[in-house]
């Protein structure tokens, strides 16, 4: 059944995958970089967990890409970015506090 | 190399003129719009009746640029002087008629098919061509989910990111975006707001990838001296910068009320024939789309608000039928039995 099917593909995936934090220019480097997230998170949702680990506030200018290429839609899932993005066996974040590669 | 395991590919067999066809298509096509502020916030001068706003907006923009005109409309002809003047389109956000939060970085034709799509899950569905209903609201943004901020500058950024990321992943490296001047990066993002094919391909042009050249019959070089030796093999090797050269194709699967899914899309099987929705729809979604020997599709597939035969070669959509940044996106539909 179609109805069926659809709802299966909904349920949240509890999968979790290693994602490594790396800083860009003056961002400061965090003690420990590797973290495991599970893969239903959106992006939005590691952002606001680096933005903790650094001890940053809302409005202090936090910059994230993958792979130094893209900033990813914050609404994109961790499952999506890892399964096209991952190398190595993590998902590399890149941080930074200026707009490097806007 | 035997050549003659699988038929030749009618789709790399595309000519660069059914190429700018089918962006020429995918560039015109519309949907219908019928905007009406919540009722619940209109002021109270405001001219009734007529707070409903037909637009037939173009698949390939967004809603941040539907805003200027919006409200000029509201302004000039729905609120009093008093209502215009406190009109803040910062706090703008919309709604689909069903409560479905729309998303300011979502191309106006994934808005659209998402919808469609959805509606095919519902007992009743609506008329296929139907005008979207929307409800704009003018206060109290919920932007925990909305995640952007309504401007075109934001919408601007949200919509280089989604180029360079499916840049990425067709080549593994974005050079070929960085490579774009500042002024035609611009560019492109100009050609969307003012509408402009043209000014758009200059630039999208040399980062979208196009399909094979079609299988060119051994004939003599041309007269002009410039030898280049007739392809041996019609199959032809992909071309390395073309639609079937890259590492993946931009493609996403939007499930009626999510998830949206992504995953690597290469444009050749193993086999080295070309990946098609046959493959891949299975491949991630086989509750929907069985393996052929298992059962019909209980699904069918939407891209630019076309049913897409299975048969269509993902690097094919991905220079032909892409969005504006880049991507296809595939709405998943129920089929009624």
């Amino acid at each position: 059944d179609g109805l069926r099917a659809l709802d299966q593909y909904k349920k949240k995936d509890p999968t979790k995958v290693v994602v490594r934090f790396k800083a860009v220019g003056n961002a400061p480097i965090m003690k420990q970089n590797f973290f495991k997230v599970t893969v239903s998170n959106r992006f939005q949702a590691v952002i606001q967990f680096l933005r903790k680990e650094l001890g940053w506030k809302q409005g202090e200018p936090l910059y994230t890409y993958i792979n130094l290429a893209f900033s990813p839609a914050p609404d994109d899932t961790v499952a999506n970015l890892y399964r096209s993005f991952a190398t190595e066996g993590h998902l590399i974040v890149n941080y930074s506090t200026t707009q490097a590669w806007g | 190399m035997s050549s003659y395991r699988h038929a030749p590919s009618a789709f790399a067999a595309a000519s660069p003129a059914s190429t700018t066809l089918f962006r020429r298509l995918v560039w015109e096509g519309t949907v219908p719009l019928e905007i009406r502020v919540d009722p619940k916030e209109l002021p109270a001068n405001s001219n009734r009746g007529l707070e409903v706003c037909f637009v037939q907006a173009s698949r390939v923009s967004y809603l941040p640029l539907l805003v200027p005109d919006l409200k000029r409309f509201l302004s000039d002809i729905v609120f009093d002087d008093e209502a215009a003047r406190v009109l803040n389109e910062e706090d703008w956000w919309f709604e689909s008629e069903e409560g479905t939060l729309l998303k300011w970085h979502w191309p106006i034709g994934l808005i659209y098919d998402n919808h469609t799509t959805m509606q095919s899950t519902k007992p009743a569905p609506t008329a296929p061509s139907a005008p979207l209903r929307l409800v704009l609201h003018l206060a109290s943004p919920p932007t925990d989910k909305l995640l952007l901020a309504p401007s075109a500058e934001a919408c601007k950024q949200a919509f280089m990111g989604q180029l360079k990321e499916a840049d990425f992943l067709r080549w593994g490296s974005t050079k070929r975006m960085t490579g774009l001047r500042k002024q035609e990066q611009d560019g492109i993002w100009e050609g969307i707001k003012e509408h402009n094919f043209d000014e758009y391909w200059r630039v999208a042009g040399k980062v979208t990838p196009t399909p094979a050249p079609a299988p060119r019959p051994v004939s003599p070089p041309p007269a002009s001296g410039h030898t280049r030796p007739p392809s041996a093999d019609p199959q032809g090797a992909p071309d390395r910068d073309g639609a079937y050269g890259v590492r993946s194709v931009p493609v996403r699967l939007y499930l009626p009320d999510g998830p949206v899914l992504q995953d690597l899309a290469p444009p050749l099987l193993e086999d080295g024939s070309p990946n098609t929705l046959a493959d891949f729809l299975p491949l991630h979604l086989s509750a929907l789309f069985p393996p052929t020997a298992a059962g019909r599709p209980r699904a069918f597939a939407l891209v630019q608000g076309v049913r897409a035969p299975l048969e269509a070669e993902l690097a094919w959509l991905g220079a032909c039928m892409a969005g504006a940044d880049g991507w296809v996106n595939v709405c998943i539909g129920l089929l009624r039995s």
